[in-house]
């Protein structure tokens, strides 16, 4: 743990984040692609499916509720 | 002054939090971007799979029990395939039930509940239908394309039921389950026949209120050896 706060010299999460990626330029991108990939499924796989009928968005029937 | 310079050189911590708040709203709003793309896109991919695959089932039951009795059983698979040639979507398999789980398959559903729906070889009755506008398939995407007039066929194993819209409802409560009734008064229809009702949600994109085309029977036509489909279709 550093003694430097969080914050200090940065500017938000995603440069911290890029900072603390192992390698080169080129290494930290190909990963954070491979990450941002690894999103995008779990939200399509889980999160969506999960959240979509709380949302009012889809009701095709009609009904007495 | 001072303050502000040295602010600019090394962020205070109310800068970092602003920076953070920041960076969460635009995640946020990629997020809420993927959600649509997922919406009006992947739904569909997933949907038209499942219903090619459940429609292809039928047809081979179909082929397969050619030589057998008669009889228009649901299998679970489906009962049959809506063609209505104005949405311009090809065919649409339809399935009992309006659940989720159903419509999400790209089908039509048959309604069984809040009122029960007649099949179309019932002697009368109202053959009532709903499927999504938009994602999940969206098979009645286009039912504002529908118009007075225009046909409505139904396909089974052994016959083509042709339906002409008569009546159009294209906003009413989501509650208006009514418009389901065997006779559906609202079309304006008073004595009792062979009526199809299709439903689904208005305008595109919300599901504030519903969409109704109401259709009577106008002929039934046996399924010939080659299933050629009825004029309406050609």
């Amino acid at each position: 743990m550093s003694v430097v706060p969080w914050y200090d010299g940065r500017d938000g999460m995603y440069s911290w984040f890029w900072r603390h990626l192992p390698g080169n330029a080129w290494v930290k991108a190909l990963i954070s692609l491979v990450l941002a990939l690894a999103v995008v499924y779990v939200l399509f796989q889980y999160v969506f499916p999960w959240a979509e009928p709380l949302l009012p968005f889809n009701d095709v029937t009609v009904d007495n509720q | 002054m001072e303050a502000s310079v040295l602010r600019r050189r090394r962020p205070g911590p109310i800068a970092a939090a602003v920076s953070l708040l920041g960076e969460l709203l635009i995640t946020a709003g990629l997020v809420l971007g993927l959600f649509v793309v997922y919406s009006l896109w992947w739904t569909n991919v997933l949907a038209d799979r499942a219903a090619n695959r459940q429609g292809d089932r039928v047809r081979d039951d179909w082929a397969a029990s050619q030589n057998e009795a008669p009889g228009e059983l649901d299998t679970g698979d489906g009962i049959g395939f809506l063609h209505v040639p104005a949405m311009r979507n090809g065919e649409v398999l339809v399935e009992k039930g309006t659940s989720s789980e159903v419509l999400n398959d790209g089908v039509a559903g048959y309604y069984t509940e809040p009122i029960k729906s007649a099949l179309p070889q019932d002697k009368t009755g109202n053959f009532t239908l709903a499927a999504h506008r938009d994602g999940h398939g969206a098979k009645f995407h286009n039912i504002d394309k529908l118009k007075k007039g225009d046909p409505i066929v139904f396909e089974t194993k052994n016959d083509w039921f042709v339906y002409k819209v008569y009546a159009i409802l294209p906003e009413t409560s989501k509650y208006n389950v009514k418009v389901l009734q065997p006779i559906p008064k609202e079309s304006g229809k008073t004595k009792a026949g062979r009526y199809i009702t299709l439903t689904t949600c208005t305008p595109v994109y919300t599901s504030r209120y519903r969409y109704v085309v109401w259709g009577e029977l106008v002929r039934v036509e046996k399924v010939n050896s080659k299933r050629t489909p009825p004029v309406e279709l050609r």
